[in-house]
């Protein structure tokens, strides 16, 4: 049992635990092969994704950008008061960055229906294709960046009065709160890359 | 339970000698025979279903969905023979495939979650495999059963076999959240957590199929790069990872309920122990 519990122990050299990085370089293997696609397809007919890409809203890219920079922000100031024990400002953290989520899926669906208004679809063109495509796939991953967000919060309840911690699950939560921080920083990651990609790149 | 089955101290490595004795010696002694059969058929499987869909029938990878009536009239009387002894064979093996379901359900069962984990990956992964491949197998042998029928109907069953097969994807989708779940809220080590996001990776890329429903052509038609080249890769490294990590269950089993032990066990009252 005693080389069990010593293997059990998290490695040391990244935040989180290790398999967690394993997931973040497969994901990001997987959007690196979506946006060969996308480049590739771009390169067949330029004009019309750099038609199509002039009738996306820069501004509402940006905000987008930003409002997920800032739910990175608070998300590693939520880790760092993890750290230091601070579980109530860590939690306030937490529910910051839910908020700064919540926000950013808000403008997605809005700029969604300001597409459709506009009469782009899904099917409209290849460009378009991509566009919802890309923002769709990295929408199902905030959507799932909130259950990660519901189970850092969960490890960051304050224990029930009188309810002695048990030895080291301090560490093990706060490597599970780290692994919940890496998914969240890697949807902020993706999102950072196919703004680049969609709005920014000409 | 089981360690009633194994008291005599025996070891679990077959003696030394004659090939013809060792198999004996396994199918009569070795404690873990039942999930070693049950990893063969799995792999027994595999290698089948690759025959079958790549070489046989020729329906992987997928025909192009913006064909005209005549163009796929002619696919279907090109692979005749080739579909009708495919799937043929496929009729008769699919059952193989609750084994291979049986030992996924058997890897959750040893974990320290919920048997509910377990038997609802069986119902959901028995269930899938009627749209996600049975629907399939029965459209094209009946489109290739009466090549002279009319084109019309020829095309509409091509519709529907492709997007029975490819686009039913998600169906699948829950049952690797099912056991993603379970390896990650599982003590017992039975897989590596990575492997636990592994299944997350697979059950993104078969969202990404459905869109196969809409397009006709492009990167997420049936036969597209990202809904189908990209996602067989994703499912075959998923695939070739789970075979692997299943053996090394198998490997690493002590029939015991606490967490499972990084070396296989060597002889037959290292089981009993962990057992008791």
């Amino acid at each position: 049992m005693t080389d069990l519990a010593e293997t059990n122990k998290p490695a040391e050299f990244v935040p989180g635990q290790p398999d967690m990085w394993a997931f973040v370089f497969f994901e990001t293997l997987v959007f690196t092969a979506y946006f060969g696609f996308y480049l590739f397809y771009r390169s067949q007919s330029p004009e019309l994704f750099l038609r199509s890409q002039a009738q996306l809203d820069l501004r509402i890219g940006i905000f987008n950008t930003l409002v997920l920079l800032l739910s990175s922000w608070s998300i590693a100031r939520c880790v760092q008061s993890a750290r230091a024990g601070a579980y109530r400002p860590a939690r306030r953290d937490a529910y910051l960055t839910a908020l700064f989520g919540v926000v950013f899926l808000c403008s997605k669906v809005f700029e969604w229906a300001r597409q459709i208004r506009m009469g782009n679809g899904f099917g409209t063109n290849d460009f378009f294709t991509y566009y919802y495509f890309l923002t769709g796939i990295h929408f199902v991953h905030l959507l799932i960046g909130f259950v990660v967000l519901g189970v850092t919060i969960y490890q960051l309840r304050s224990p029930a009065p009188g309810v002695p911690r048990s030895p080291g699950s301090r560490g093990s939560r706060q490597e599970l709160v780290e692994t919940c921080a890496t998914y969240w920083h890697t949807v902020d990651f993706l999102w950072v890359l196919i703004f680049a990609l969609l709005y920014v790149v000409r | 339970m089981k360690a009633a089955a194994i008291q005599k101290a025996h070891p679990l490595e077959a003696p030394a000698g004659p090939l013809r004795h060792r198999i004996v010696w396994h199918c009569r002694h070795n404690p873990k025979r039942e999930l070693w059969l049950a990893w063969w058929t799995l792999v027994a499987f595999y290698n089948f279903f690759f025959v079958v869909f790549f070489v046989l029938t020729r329906t992987q990878p997928p025909p192009n969905p913006g064909w005209d009536t005549p163009r796929v009239v002619q696919w279907f009387r090109d692979n005749h023979i080739g579909i009708l002894v495919g799937f043929a064979i496929m009729f008769v093996i699919t059952g193989m495939t609750t084994m291979s379901n049986a030992l996924i359900a058997y890897s959750m069962r040893r974990m320290s979650v919920s048997r509910a984990f377990a038997y609802s990956y069986l119902v959901l992964y028995s269930l899938s495999a009627i749209p996600g491949m049975l629907l399939m197998c029965v459209a094209l042998t009946v489109g290739a059963f009466r090549p002279d029928r009319d084109p019309e109907l020829i095309h509409w069953i091509y519709d529907f076999a492709f997007l029975s097969f490819v686009g039913t994807m998600g169906v699948f989708l829950i049952g690797s959240l099912v056991w993603m779940l379970a390896i990650l809220v599982d003590k017992n080590r039975v897989f590596p957590k990575w492997f636990g996001y592994l299944n997350l990776c697979n059950g993104l890329t078969e969202i990404v199929v459905s869109p196969a429903w809409i397009f006709r052509r492009g990167v997420l038609a049936w036969n597209g790069q990202i809904a189908w080249w990209l996602d067989m890769v994703v499912f075959g490294i998923y695939t070739g990872v789970f075979i692997f990590l299943l053996r090394r269950l198998i490997q690493r089993e002590d029939f015991g309920t606490g967490p499972l032990p990084d070396v296989a066990p060597r002889r037959s009252s290292d089981l009993v122990q962990a057992a008791q």
